[in-house]
């Protein structure tokens, strides 16, 4: 008997220091990276980031990359928002088990980890390209492009939160909607979707970071601009964007700049991470 | 077993009143596996029918035939007929929305609506009728009193569902049934999820409620269905093996199996 446990309490020790060590090592560089941006950002950080626009270089800011990246995080979120709740709520309640549901689950997983760049090259091909053809070239990139690649970012996400969330909502609670006599849309719009809200909330919101700090979609869409614009088919600076041509750049003044931007984004993203914590912590009354 | 089919299509021993609904050689399928052979029995009219049976035996099953519930999964297939008022709601052209408004249907687990109390109850009403907002008041004002729930939550009719204890849950499922003001009402396994308390006032409430709708109830629990119904039906692997009154099931079953499990030999 001894034996038995002796050999469970040293098995079960070399486990709990191999999983306790691995999550050492991801915090650690973790909070490193969070370090070295804070260290590098804080300094740089003043209010002039916020009212100059990149055009002054080293003497100006960053307004022009901010509001850039706010129209387009914005535009792409009320892309793909609408889109990927219904072709989720498609999934989960018109085509769970069905062959054609499989099939778009698998596509949109492939979609989920398709390399962004990629999806930049596809936007500039169907969007940039031939209104670039049709406008005869005063129209090429552009806020919008940008925007509809970020969308393509956002939506794989939105879409299996989605039909995660709905999935989870208990078989019961159709039945007895259902056995009330109330139609599958109704049930699925004002009972499903009450149910699964927060969850479904909490996926737009997790694209909505996840698409904040995409540079690769918007080089060949949205392009860059030292000016500010808020009109969608003009060329568009973004803070990704911004950053990633700053830290090209020799000028270590530009550097500073670059990190200040990393760590807006890196805020706002912990922002973003924070407010569906909060939203999640509250939505404790479920179904048990 | 085909004396046993004729015996339960027979007239029935002391039914006293008429039938509400006529189950006839039911046989039901998951996915190509047969849950129900032959099922022939008569509900009677305002009054508790329990069916009873180890697990697996097909009650549930047989239950939720009664308003359809099942069509919603692919692969289930029912023959035979059920004459509800002597119509055959099993006929594709008997419309969902008819049966579903006549045959109400409470669950094993207490499944409130996303909703306020008084939402809960308000939404069937107003998905089938129109009515002015007084109206709707007093309607689910008097679903939640038949549900014995309203001196519970008149003052919390704005607060959600979610935060009532079990057996409120439980029986504001019942209400929002009632609400829609069917003939008759199915229960299935309504007491499993509940304390013993909770569980007393269902079956007070269901004692009441028989006297203006026709009851069947589901239960794993065979002292339940001694306490609250009239007739019991005892099922046991896809067959009905007797159903009688109530106090002869329990106290002089026909069958020797019907004997075995409500002596708890097996079960």
């Amino acid at each position: 008997m001894s034996a038995i446990y002796a050999r469970r309490r040293i098995t079960n020790g070399i486990a709990m220091v191999l999983s306790g060590f691995a999550t050492l090592l991801g915090l650690i560089f973790l909070v490193w990276i969070l370090w070295i941006t804070a260290q590098n950002g804080l300094s740089a950080l003043n209010l002039t980031l916020f009212t100059k626009i990149t055009a002054y270089a080293d003497q100006g800011g960053l307004s022009n990359a901010i509001v850039g990246s706010l129209i387009m995080d914005l535009m792409a979120l009320l892309i793909c928002a609408p889109i990927g709740v219904l072709a989720g709520t498609y999934l989960a309640e018109y085509a769970n088990s069905t062959r054609l549901g499989a099939s778009i689950r698998f596509l949109n997983d492939i979609l989920l980890s398709a390399p962004s760049i990629v999806l930049g090259l596809f936007v500039y091909v169907i969007i940039v390209l031939p209104i670039s053809d049709m406008t005869h070239g005063t129209i090429s990139f552009s806020g919008f492009a940008g925007s509809v690649a970020l969308a393509l970012i956002g939506l794989p996400v939105i879409v299996r939160t989605t039909d995660e969330m709905l999935q989870l909502v208990p078989g019961t609670l159709r039945e007895a909607a259902l056995s009330l006599g109330i139609p599958q849309w109704k049930l699925t719009v004002q009972v499903l979707m009450r149910a699964a809200f927060s969850g479904i909330l909490t996926g737009i919101l997790l694209a909505l970071a996840r698409l904040a700090g995409e540079t690769a979609p918007l080089l060949f869409t949205a392009f860059g601009n030292n000016f500010m614009t808020m009109h969608p088919l003009d060329k568009m600076a973004s803070m990704p964007g911004t950053i990633y041509q700053y830290t090209n750049d020799p000028n270590p003044a530009l550097h500073a700049i670059a990190w200040a931007g990393a760590l807006l984004i890196t805020l706002f993203v912990l922002a973003l991470s924070l407010l569906t914590r909060i939203m999640f912590s509250r939505k404790k009354v479920s179904y048990e | 077993m085909n004396d046993l089919a004729a015996a339960t299509a027979a007239p029935l021993a002391g039914a006293t009143s008429s039938a509400k609904i006529k189950v006839r050689d039911v046989h039901f399928y998951y996915n190509g596996y047969q849950a129900l052979k032959g099922i022939n029995m008569d509900i009677p009219e305002k009054q508790v029918t329990a069916i009873i049976g180890p697990s697996g035996c097909g009650k549930s099953t047989l239950l939720r035939i009664f308003n359809r519930i099942y069509a919603i999964y692919p692969k289930l297939e029912a023959k035979g007929s059920i004459e509800l008022d002597g119509e055959n709601i099993l006929d594709p052209n008997y419309s969902m929305n008819r049966l579903r408004t006549k045959v109400g249907m409470v669950f094993q687990k207490p499944v409130p609506f996303p909703m306020t109390i008084f939402e809960n109850v308000a939404y069937g009403i107003r998905h089938h009728e129109k009515m002015s907002r007084a109206d709707l008041e007093i309607r689910v004002e008097q679903a939640l009193r038949s549900a014995a729930l309203w001196e519970e939550v008149k003052d919390k009719l704005k607060q959600s569902a979610l935060g009532l204890s079990g057996g409120q849950q439980q029986r504001l499922c019942i209400a929002r049934g009632i609400a829609l003001r069917p003939e008759v009402l199915l229960l299935d396994e309504p007491t499993s999820a509940l304390d013993p308390i909770a569980t007393g006032r269902i079956e007070q409430l269901v004692e009441e409620l028989k006297h203006e709708y026709t009851i069947v109830i589901v239960t794993h629990n065979m002292q339940q269905a001694a306490r609250c119904s009239d007739r019991t039906a005892f099922m046991y692997l896809g067959e009905l093996i007797e159903f009688d009154n109530t106090e002869k099931i329990f106290t002089k079953p026909g069958k020797k199996q019907t004997e075995d499990y409500i002596t708890g030999r097996f079960g």
